[in-house]
């Protein structure tokens, strides 16, 4: 009995705290499991067109000299897959460690007109968009998580028999704690496994100490040893004529007798010290293959092909599991209807932790309130306002990306005014939004036929169905949200005071 | 009087609850990191399959003393607690200096 009272303690407030930032990083996540296939939507220069992939890994090279002039620590290029069918570039400036991204269309080798892309859900999933800092934020977020779980299943004495059990029509509190049980039991083995190979992802720098003891915090001899991998450190000579990268990557693809090449990475290209590695792709296995080989850049020389240890294969694996690019579709599916049920049972466990002090006005209910709507309307709103941007912005708009970034961040800022100034009407707000919501899903398949000719449902239904998913996605969504809507009413009348006060914040859809 | 005011403070609910809360993550950091040191040293396998399993045993260690931070009956014993074996563990990582870095 005690110990299900301090667990119910950890749990209120270890729950609490983290979760409008857990909300962030689950609603995000969820939508990174489809980011390939949000990339390649929210490009719609590449669809309609059809041709041999004739683009090569050297012209993706020669772009990158003719348009970036400043020295390079590194870059790295990615060919065309199933899912992203596009050559892929990124590339890190020497000194000030700026980044760039580009994509090209894989017949022509052209660039395309920049956008946020899929990526922008998969960079705020994991930092927040906020570096190294963002990075330990959400790490911590996650940790909140695990003891949240932790708690949850300690406190949850019925776990098998509450499971059966929902009474949407009972009393406020008690139906939203079912809801939250029920999102949070389906989920559990997920959530937890999700929750713990995603905290293990970036392991080595939130928890130093084995490289602090076994290597005396020497980093190089740590991811030597540890991954099994190859760096040469600058020799600051000038660089000599490189090989090309077609010919280094059919070297690879002979060494591998396997032709799925994932990315090509290219080492302080400018100096003679220069490293080609080349990665295998292969999505048929949970943990990506570790083979990686490593040519100098100037004599095609094969100098190492990576060998792990297995404790390392072991964590590459959890890595896999939790980045779910293994299987199919439809391991991606089950990734997301779980991610989505983590996100319900975070706003349903938010609306009991209202309910239970509603009647007693506790302090701080006016902020968990408000936070609340801004939060967890906020983002679903801003993402598609993002993809709404991505369609009506120009392609040929300079800064196109940073426009999109933007709205989405204005339509957040726009939903988190209407709620600090509607906090009297928390009922009228809720139903507004919700309308929002679905006005904003539904609409979108619309602008996509009026602006994007080769893009649309009618033009993609049957020719390129995983385009056609992400607008049949959006009216489901519009649809359920709107019928939310129109049946969202207070189940019971209820005192004044209460009303007020704690009203029905949020709503299930 | 303002001793009396401070000894009323420590022992509210509040105080009682953000000391449990900060064990949980900072003293609970810290027993995760001398665990993680530790068995990175300890482990009867080859170094970097030490280091590695040890890493990610962290985060449950992590939250066993999280749960202890709120479990544990008297909220200042936790810190006690954590604290002193987080120290233990470090300490004897540390000291085989030539052992501790074997391959």
């Amino acid at each position: 009995m005690k110990l299900r009272q301090s667990m119910t303690t950890l749990h209120t407030w270890g729950g609490l705290l983290p979760s409008w930032l857990l909300f962030v990083v689950i609603f995000t996540g969820t939508l990174a499991c489809f980011d390939k296939e949000l990339e390649h939507w929210m490009r719609p220069a590449l669809h309609g067109s059809s041709g041999p992939a004739s683009a090569s890994a050297q012209q993706i090279s020669d772009w990158l000299a003719d348009n970036v002039s400043a020295p390079l620590h590194a870059y790295w290029i990615h060919p065309p897959t199933e899912r992203t069918p596009f050559w892929q570039l990124g590339w890190e400036e020497d000194g000030s460690g700026q980044r760039g991204r580009a994509v090209f269309d894989p017949v022509t080798g052209a660039a395309l007109p920049e956008t946020l892309g899929g990526d922008f859900f998969f960079t705020l999933h994991y930092n927040l968009h906020a570096g190294q800092i963002g990075m330990y934020i959400v790490g911590l977020a996650g940790v909140f998580m695990l003891a949240a779980l932790v708690s949850g299943v300690i406190i949850h004495r019925r776990i098998f028999k509450d499971f059966f059990t929902l009474r949407p029509r009972a009393q406020g509190q008690r139906a939203w704690l079912d809801a939250h049980n029920l999102f949070g039991v389906v989920g559990l083995p997920f959530h937890l496994v999700l929750a713990y190979t995603g905290v293990a992802i970036f392991v080595a720098a939130y928890m130093p100490a084995g490289g602090m003891v076994a290597y005396n915090s020497d980093p190089l001899a740590f991811y030597h040893e540890v991954q099994g991998g190859y760096h040469r450190n600058e020799l600051d000579r000038p660089a000599g004529t490189p090989v090309p990268l077609d010919q280094l990557v059919t070297a690879a693809q002979q060494q591998w007798q396997s032709t799925d090449t994932g990315w090509i990475i290219v080492e302080h290209p400018a100096d003679a010290s220069s490293v080609v590695s080349i990665r295998r792709r292969d999505p048929s296995r949970i943990g990506s293959p570790q083979d990686t080989l490593s040519y100098d850049a100037f004599t095609g020389e094969l100098l190492h092909q990576q060998q792990t240890p297995p404790a390392y294969r072991g964590y590459i694996w959890m890595v896999g599991l939790h980045m779910a690019q293994f299987g199919g579709s439809l391991i991606r599916l089950l990734y997301g209807v779980l991610g989505l049920a983590g996100c319900m049972m975070l706003v349903a466990g938010n609306t009991v932790w209202l309910r239970k002090r509603a009647a007693r006005q506790t302090p701080g209910l006016h902020l968990v309130q408000a936070l609340n709507t801004a939060v967890f309307f906020g983002l679903p709103v801003a993402s598609l306002v993002l993809l709404w941007a991505n369609r009506l912005i120009p392609a040929e708009l300079e800064h196109r990306a940073s426009v999109e970034a933007w709205s989405f961040v204005l339509a957040w800022l726009a939903v988190t005014l209407a709620t600090l100034v509607s906090s009297r009407q928390p009922l009228a707000r809720a139903r507004a939004l919700l309308g929002v919501m679905a006005a904003l899903a539904l609409g979108l398949p619309l602008v996509n036929f009026l602006t994007a000719p080769y893009s649309h449902l009618l033009a993609t239904f049957g020719t390129a169905p995983e385009l056609a998913l992400v607008d049949l996605t959006l009216l489901i969504c519009g649809v359920l949200l709107a019928v939310a809507m129109a049946r969202y009413r207070p189940r019971q009348p209820v005192p004044a005071a209460r009303k007020t006060e704690c009203g029905e914040s949020e709503v299930t859809v | 009087m303002a001793a009396q005011h401070w000894r009323r403070l420590a022992a509210s609910p509040l105080a009682e609850l953000i000391s449990r809360g900060l064990a949980a993550l900072v003293a609970g950091y810290l027993l995760a990191f001398g665990a993680t040191a530790f068995l990175s040293v300890y482990l009867p396998l080859p170094r970097p399959d030490r280091v590695v399993v040890a890493s990610l045993l962290c985060f449950a260690v992590w939250v066993g003393a999280a749960v202890y931070s709120f479990a544990a009956r008297r909220p200042l014993r936790v810190w006690v607690v954590l604290v002193a074996l987080a120290g233990a563990l470090c300490l004897a990582a540390w000291l085989p200096t030539d052992w501790r870095m074997r391959p």
